[in-house]
């Protein structure tokens, strides 16, 4: 085995990042390209930062990062959360978990689209959810149709759909961390709550992370059920800087707001990414002990 | 982003079977049943001209807008005629992705075509587009809910009626039903919980939409924006659309009798289910009502009884795009497709939906096949068409109005004052309109 | 509290969330089985009885097979299976060559590896498609596949777990001599059951879920993958709801009994797996 380092890497980089290369940084640069431009009567002009410039002077666009941030900053943590508690139980040895295990993987299936349809009949003004509660007489609540409520359906669609996903990352995690060390932790008098917080979640910091970034990475771009339910509306407050951005490229043939839009998602969100990966990938695992 | 002949080869490869015809012209489209209409207008134009070859490409009706944009602005020489929404002939006309006819086709239309299908087609003074077909809107009614909520179900064609052209004149003229008592019947119905105890007392089929709203104020006399497209200030957030806005605040706010949110179609399915007394929509839905087992009707698009007749109007059209290599021959078979007696014939007759064509329409008038309901709805279609269509007004930014259009009128429904929903609407076309004219 | 109290507790939170997964969905599988003019006869107000298949019927589940789904459902497995399996292979190797060397400008191309993924697909579907024509493949299943096998997210996900594992394990082995590729395959797939299947899971949904892509660049659609032909049950006028709703329960069940012969390796083989020191 005397195969240069050079040659060995070159052999197993190339293949992911030519294809990264080509179908996604060529195509990622052209879409920043086009954020630079403007289209007006049918010719394309060079307009620098004005597209930018235009965002930063727009009422629209400030009250849309605010929906943006808001949803993330409750989406995210509860999905984590969620997906991390649907793990731990889907780890569980109990009798009847293989068909509880199934039940839990259902969502992954179903389509977003498909899934916004269904949840749209449940949250009705007349609908599943609205008959439920007035049995137990509460409500009927306006889920989709009321600046109170509509941003918080959206998170629960999404969250149905997701953290079914998630959770097998999560679970995949939780196999990495051997089973000696929780068993040790037992032996010397450890709650199961100890356990999970100091011998658990620690050691599934790597995973977590990944789970995190992905995530809100997803989260930010998610525009589908804004776009199937309520339009950016009622009043504005499911407006999400994606849908914004869907909107002008999309729909109003606006691609240079759009990319300048998309444009300042991605810088948002590395810079959220940066700062959990100085958070949280200092991971205590790596010795292996 | 330019595009390289690679993908024409790819395709002339791809496309072995159509070794013998010279020139292909391929046809963008929704999917169902609009596409074998085409299908059917393309086979008999091909009988005429065996050099040619038309294929035809169809999207999904829901992402036939994103993705047929995405190809035009990507100059894509692989599409040659553009099947185009009333709407957004003028974005396309003002982005280049179409081209104009001819004055020798644009006169043609004219002499051959209803007026204001014309116009639709018509951006800076130049025929874009071809008219395929037109839409119209009716009032469909449950005649049991109405008459058990105590209602007289308004004058219409019902089961059985036969109604000659001097009926549908008499109809239209004196005895179309007003917005007024719409709200009242379906208060009769409905009484202050509709959708819970009892059936809900009138809807329209698109919910909040421009297309389905405009003759609300229209009827009253208002316009959308100012006629050089520069404003909606003082005509969307004027007078009368004020009043129109209150009259649909009012069904949701006040009187509770229609639904807050209706996706695609419910509205149809809930009138024959008998969960619904009434809903304006298209004719399309004739057919699938006619199958329930409701006992129903069709009367006239209702007005305001101060204010005169208003109906949507406005469908398809056929365009040709800048990018065709062989443009000449997408235009030809488009002045087939629309113009010609043939090509006319086999789309109404395959598709069925309310023609461009004045002899078409005359036809329908004359012809005692459209005596007898439910064809007499055709009939019916054909004189609002003629008489009081309103077309959708013509700006570069209609998908902006559009969206603010139905951005406001949701938020209206959901509670939200009129005043208010109005002038956000208002500032949104106006800062699309300054940005889309800075040249 | 007593182990038999906390397992009820435990035993009554899986059941509510199984049931908070399965009710949403019973409803669609139960209107599948419905005629298609019956599908919101017990909604609006919502009873009970909607939740029960009746009338019932399976002219749905006929038609949608009718309408060649059966061929729309292998074209899929068939995309996203390939993409699967070379996606593995490909982001394995990127990702074990990450976390092994070191070399100049590393954490610049993992910074370009990782703003791969966040960037909307929406936003760069329309150069892809520039780039996908030029190469000549429209219209081909290459156009489906090839783009998506490379994935950051999944270079990301194995070199983060490459990265956990002790590199004493690549030392002791080098020294006995063994290769770079046997080294991955006996010492590093062997831990990584977990992370491939989940970074599998992941190209396989993402293939499973596509659906501007497929519009765009099969436009000749005589290769349709699911969720076009899903899209096909909404046309301009009307919905084929129960059609839909049939279409997506199967498409729903197809990932799950795919991850079930699977879950023994995450369930059972607790013992095998693990970083052992």
């Amino acid at each position: 085995m005397n195969r240069s380092p050079v040659a060995l890497l070159v052999l197993t980089l190339a293949p992911a990042l030519l294809g990264l290369a080509i179908f996604r940084a060529y195509p990622i640069g052209l879409a920043f390209y086009e954020s630079l431009y403007t289209t007006i009567g049918g010719e394309r002009i060079f307009v620098g930062l004005g597209n930018y410039a235009d965002l930063f002077a727009d009422s629209g666009f400030w009250k849309s990062m605010r929906v943006t941030l808001w949803f993330n900053l409750i989406i995210n943590p509860l999905q984590v959360a969620l997906a991390l508690a649907l793990a731990l139980m889907f780890v569980q040895k109990l009798p009847g978990m293989a068909l509880f295990r199934l039940l839990f993987l259902i969502p992954i299936g179903v389509s977003l689209p498909v899934a916004v349809i269904i949840w749209r009949i449940v949250l009705l003004p007349e609908g599943f959810l609205n008959g439920a509660l007035g049995a137990i007489g509460l409500g009927p609540y306006r889920f989709l149709t009321s600046p109170d409520f509509a941003l918080y359906s959206i998170i629960g669609i999404a969250t149905w759909k997701g953290i079914s996903y998630w959770m097998i990352f999560l679970v995949g995690g939780l196999q990495n961390i051997p089973p000696e060390i929780n068993e040790a932790a037992r032996l010397e008098g450890a709650s199961p709550w100890q356990r999970l917080w100091l011998v658990t979640l620690p050691l599934l910091k790597p995973t977590l992370l990944f789970v995190l970034v992905a995530d809100i990475t997803i989260n930010f771009l998610l525009f589908a059920p804004v776009f199937m339910l309520t339009g950016g509306g009622p009043r504005g407050s499911t407006n999400v800087l994606m849908y914004e951005a869907y909107k002008s490229g999309f729909v109003f043939g606006d691609m240079g707001r759009a990319m300048a839009i998309v444009v300042c998602l991605v810088v948002m969100l590395l810079i959220i990414v940066a700062i959990q990966f100085r958070l949280l990938s200092s991971a205590p695992a790596r010795e292996g002990k | 982003m330019t595009r390289l002949p690679l993908l024409t080869t790819a395709l002339a490869i791809g496309l072995t079977a159509t070794a013998h015809a010279e020139t292909t012209l391929t046809v963008l489209m929704i999917e169902g049943l609009d596409k074998g209409s085409m299908e059917a207008v393309a086979d008999a134009y091909m009988a005429k001209h065996a050099d040619v070859k038309v294929e035809i490409q169809s999207l999904p009706w829901n992402q036939f807008f994103q993705v047929s944009e995405m190809r035009l602005k990507s100059k894509d020489a692989a599409v040659d005629l553009i099947y185009t929404d009333a709407p957004v002939v003028a974005s396309y006309a003002a982005n280049g992705y179409i081209l104009p006819f001819d004055d020798a086709v644009a006169s043609e239309a004219k002499g051959k075509l209803v007026a204001s299908s014309v116009a639709t087609g018509t951006y800076d003074g130049k025929l874009y587009s071809l008219p395929m077909n037109s839409s119209a809107q009716v009032l469909f009614y449950n005649i049991d809910l109405l008459k058990a909520a105590g209602v007289t179900p308004p004058n219409g064609l019902a089961k059985d009626s036969v109604t000659k052209p001097t009926d549908i004149v008499n109809l239209a003229e004196d005895d179309r039903w007003t917005f007024e008592q719409v709200a009242e019947a379906a208060k009769a119905v409905s009484g202050d919980e509709g959708g819970k105890g009892k059936p809900w007392g009138f809807a329209f089929e698109q919910f909040g939409e421009l297309y389905q709203l405009q003759p609300l104020g229209a009827s009253l006399g208002g316009e959308l924006i100012s006629s050089d497209a520069m404003t909606a200030e003082s005509h969307l957030n004027g007078d009368a659309w004020t009043k129109a806005a209150t009259w649909w605040s009012d069904l949701f706010n006040k009187d509770n009798v229609s639904p807050r949110s209706l996706g695609f179609g419910e509205a149809a399915q809930m009138f024959n289910n008998g969960q619904l007394a009434m809903f304006v929509g298209g004719t399309w839905n004739v057919a699938g009502v006619a199958g329930s087992s409701i006992n129903f009707g069709i009367a006239p698009h209702p007005k305001f009884a101060e204010g005169k007749a208003a109906t949507p109007t406005g469908s398809w059209y056929l365009s040709v795009t800048k990018a065709s290599p062989d443009a000449a021959a997408a235009a030809d078979f488009a002045k087939f497709a629309a113009l010609s007696d043939k090509g006319t014939d086999v789309w109404f007759k395959t598709l069925n939906q309310l023609p461009v064509t004045n002899r078409l329409l005359d036809e329908i008038n004359a012809d005692p096949a459209y005596d007898a309901f439910p064809a007499s709805v055709m009939r019916l279609s054909a004189w609002e068409s003629r008489n009081t269509a309103v077309p959708r007004p013509v700006t570069v930014a209609f998908s902006q109005l559009q969206d603010a259009f139905r951005t406001a009128f949701t938020d209206i429904a959901n509670g939200v004052p009129v005043e208010e929903a109005l002038d956000t609407a208002v500032d949104a076309y106006d800062q699309a309109a300054k940005r889309l004219n800075r040249k | 509290m007593s182990p038999t109290a906390r397992k009820a507790l435990i035993y009554l939170a899986i059941a509510v969330t199984a049931f908070v997964f399965v009710l949403p969905l019973w409803w669609a599988i139960a209107s599948s089985f419905r005629p298609n003019d019956a599908m919101f006869a017990d909604l609006f107000p919502f009873t009970p009885r909607a939740l029960l298949p009746e009338p019932f019927t399976v002219e749905a589940y006929v038609a949608i097979f009718e309408r060649g789904f059966g061929s729309i459902i292998a074209n899929t497995l068939l995309v996203a299976g390939l993409t699967t399996a070379l996606g593995l292979v490909v982001n394995a190797l990127a990702g074990y060559a990450f976390a092994l060397f070191e070399f100049p400008g590393k954490s610049a191309v993992l910074g370009v590896v990782v703003v791969s993924f966040m960037l909307p697909f929406e936003a760069i579907a329309m150069p892809l498609y520039s780039v996908v024509s030029q190469l000549g493949w429209i219209d081909h299943v290459a156009a489906l596949v090839v783009p998506s096998v490379a994935n950051g997210l999944a270079v990301f996900l194995f070199y983060q777990f490459f990265q956990q594992v002790p590199k004493d394990y690549y030392e002791a082995a080098r020294l006995e001599g063994a290769g770079w590729l046997r080294i991955l395959w006996s010492v590093y797939v062997p831990l990584s059951l977990p992370t491939c299947i989940s970074a599998g899971l992941m190209l396989f949904i993402f293939q499973w879920e596509a659906f501007l892509w497929p519009l765009l660049a099969m436009p000749a659609q005589q290769f349709k993958v699911i969720q076009v032909g899903m899209a096909a049950f909404q046309d301009q006028y009307t919905t084929a709801w129960n059609q839909l709703f049939g279409a997506a329960v199967i498409t729903a069940l197809i990932p799950m009994l795919l991850l079930i012969p699977l879950q023994r390796y995450y369930v059972q083989g607790l013992a095998g797996s693990g970083i052992k020191g």
